[in-house]
């Protein structure tokens, strides 16, 4: 294993166990494990042939992606919109905020003794934001004179409730949900059946102050009880709010839940890598052509032995058949190049490939690399004529215009260079006089014509008739 | 009965060279010696016929059997010697040495052809110090 490996690992283990933080309590990360589990099914159904329940299942494990993001949009967007950059890639949720326990418990017992009704809401793990309506967004430090203030009568927003999220009140004016229970007691009133509806449908606790009554009492799950002092009311807070007398209990379990989410984070993900990377192994060739950096611009390169060379790759078959045609490149750095032939040996430094994917063999090892400095040089122009003329005709003459042009390619490949011959031109079809266009053929492809060199030839042809009976 | 001397001479000449051929178109001495070797004319042909050069062209079919490469000079101020030089596609492929004798003469060379030398071929006449005088350049075809 190499180190990259091992930090490739670290990097996706870390933002599984992110994700896991993120989403912890909600409904998205129990449909993640159902579509890993359908995940699972299909590659078993699949292995045991079975035709039709693979292919549902790869079906909707295909759209998995897509059903996440429509369904839970709600929960994607609360846990983005209210968690900063830092929470999101690094904060762990060990040191919650604690609720203001001894103030909300005074100013609940403030409220019930001066008739005034009150409806706070502590949300639970579960997301309030199906079953709350309505709540304008407060985000006030919570404190007693703001408690009263919030369900004083003549505040607009005193028949909704308030909801307390850590030490701040988040919404206020919330409509809660009613509870339909037949065995509530009559003089239960609307804020009552609010309290116990919310409760019920969530794991909420809600407190509720009697404006008739002059009690306080506390919904959560099916129970709603009264409660009879500020310590009662301050220990069923902290109980359900997780902090003070279990706070040390409350960290151990939460710390072995997240050691236990990153053990199986990096489990999960090195199982991954591991099918990635040491799945069957398998070889494959492949002929990548060669390129080159770092030449000299003021030489050329005039020739090469070889355009590409065939690597032998090895890896597991997923990492194999995945391997894209710009992921394997072979680079000779031509730095050092001079001029004349240079030979470079193919080694893993020259050769760029995807990770988990092993270099086996390199064919040819060395390359040879003729390197030049580019001039010009005026050479003569011939016709290369071919087949065969009419009978009884001559080709006396052909004037070229131009008779020479001007070449540019490396100084040791023009020394060896003395004409330039243009295309074929066939004789089959010379009948008369006259004048044609061919065009030079330069060979080897590296020379070129210069710029401002005629790129055509223009022959100006005379034919005569044949003189018989020569000997 | 010009011709009939220019006929007699290439005959001795190929008896001496089997390649090369030598024609003096006078006997008369060259007119001093301060006059330079000039090449007044020159050509490919199919033949000699009456020391005369017979079907010029630049393009030949392989099935004439030889090309004759014909070279003029006139003044020859002294006794000399030429060169021509055979390239088939840039290889040098014959070098043909030639005399020269004053005051003019008429000189060839010739290749026998065969299938492989099809192509472009090109024939330099140079000096025997082997300044370039003329490049003649034609093709061997079907």
């Amino acid at each position: 294993m190499r180190w990259q490996d091992v930090i490739d690992i670290l990097i996706n283990s870390y933002i599984l166990f992110r994700f896991y933080v993120l989403f912890r309590g909600t409904n998205v990360l129990r449909v993640l494990v159902a579509i890993g589990f359908l995940w699972f099914f299909q590659r078993i159904s699949t292995s045991l042939g079975l035709v039709v329940t693979s292919w549902a299942i790869q079906g909707i494990t295909a759209f998995a992606a897509l059903i996440i993001i429509v369904v839970f949009r709600n929960e994607i967007r609360s846990v983005l919109q209210a968690k900063n950059l830092k929470n999101i890639v690094w904060g762990l949720p060990i040191t919650s905020v604690s609720a203001p326990v001894s103030i909300i418990s005074d100013s609940a017992f403030d409220l019930a003794r001066s008739h005034t009704g009150g409806l706070l809401v502590f949300p639970g793990k579960e997301d309030l934001g199906e079953m709350v309506h309505s709540g304008i967004q407060w985000n006030g430090k919570v404190s007693k004179e703001m408690l009263m203030s919030i369900f004083w009568r003549d505040n607009p927003v005193h028949d909704g409730a308030a909801i307390i999220s850590g030490d701040r009140v988040s919404e206020v004016g919330a409509i809660l949900p009613l509870s339909h229970r037949n065995d509530l007691p009559s003089y239960y009133g609307t804020r009552h059946r609010a309290a116990a509806g919310l409760a019920e449908a969530t794991d909420a606790l809600v407190i509720v102050v009697s404006e008739e009554r002059g009690n306080v009492a506390l919904a959560k799950g099916q129970r709603i009880t009264v409660v009879k002092n500020r310590e009662e009311l301050s220990e069923e807070l902290e109980n359900h709010l997780g902090i003070v007398s279990r706070q040390n209990a409350f960290l151990r379990r939460r710390i072995f839940e997240l050691g236990t989410a990153a053990a199986v984070s990096l489990l999960f993900i090195g199982g991954v890598w591991f099918s990635f990377t040491r799945g069957l192994d398998t070889l494959v060739s492949l002929d990548i052509p060669v390129e080159y950096m770092n030449r000299d611009q003021n030489l050329e390169i005039i020739d090469t032995t070889i355009n590409a060379v065939r690597l032998n790759l090895s890896g597991s078959g997923t990492l194999i058949k995945s391997i894209k045609p710009d992921q394997v490149r072979v680079r000779i750095d031509l730095g050092k190049a001079v001029i004349g032939h240079n030979t470079f040996s193919i080694t893993q430094e020259n050769i760029s490939l995807p990770p988990g994917v092993l270099l086996k063999k390199v064919d040819p090892p060395n390359l040879d690399v003729t390197m030049d400095s580019p001039v010009k040089k005026e050479l003569p122009v011939q016709v290369d004529w071919v087949g065969k003329m009419p009978e009884n005709l001559l080709l006396v003459n052909a004037r070229l215009d131009p008779e020479r042009i001007q070449i540019v390619g490396g100084s040791k490949l023009l020394e060896n260079i003395v004409t330039i011959y243009t295309e074929k031109v066939s004789l089959e079809n010379v009948t008369k006089s006259g004048k044609i266009t061919v065009k030079p053929v330069l060979n080897p492809a590296s020379i070129m014509i210069a710029q401002g060199s005629k790129e055509r030839i223009t022959v100006e042809l005379e034919v005569r008739s044949l003189v018989p009976n020569v000997k | 009965m010009f011709h009939w001397i220019i006929g007699f001479l290439f005959i001795v000449a190929s008896a001496l060279s089997s390649i090369t051929n030598f024609a003096p178109e006078s006997l008369e001495a060259a007119e001093g010696t301060g006059r330079e070797l000039t090449l007044s004319e020159a050509a490919m042909g199919e033949g000699i016929r009456e020391g005369a050069l017979q079907n010029q062209a630049i393009a030949f079919s392989v099935s004439l059997g030889r090309v004759i490469c014909y070279s003029a000079f006139d003044p020859v101020p002294q006794r000399t010697f030429i060169y021509h030089n055979w390239y088939y596609r840039d290889r040098l492929s014959t070098k043909t040495r030639l005399v020269l004798m004053p005051p003019r003469w008429n000189t060839y060379s010739y290749i026998q052809l065969r299938e492989a030398d099809k192509g472009p071929w090109r024939v330099e006449i140079t000096t025997e110090d082997g300044r370039l005088l003329r490049v003649l350049r034609f093709s061997i075809t079907d």
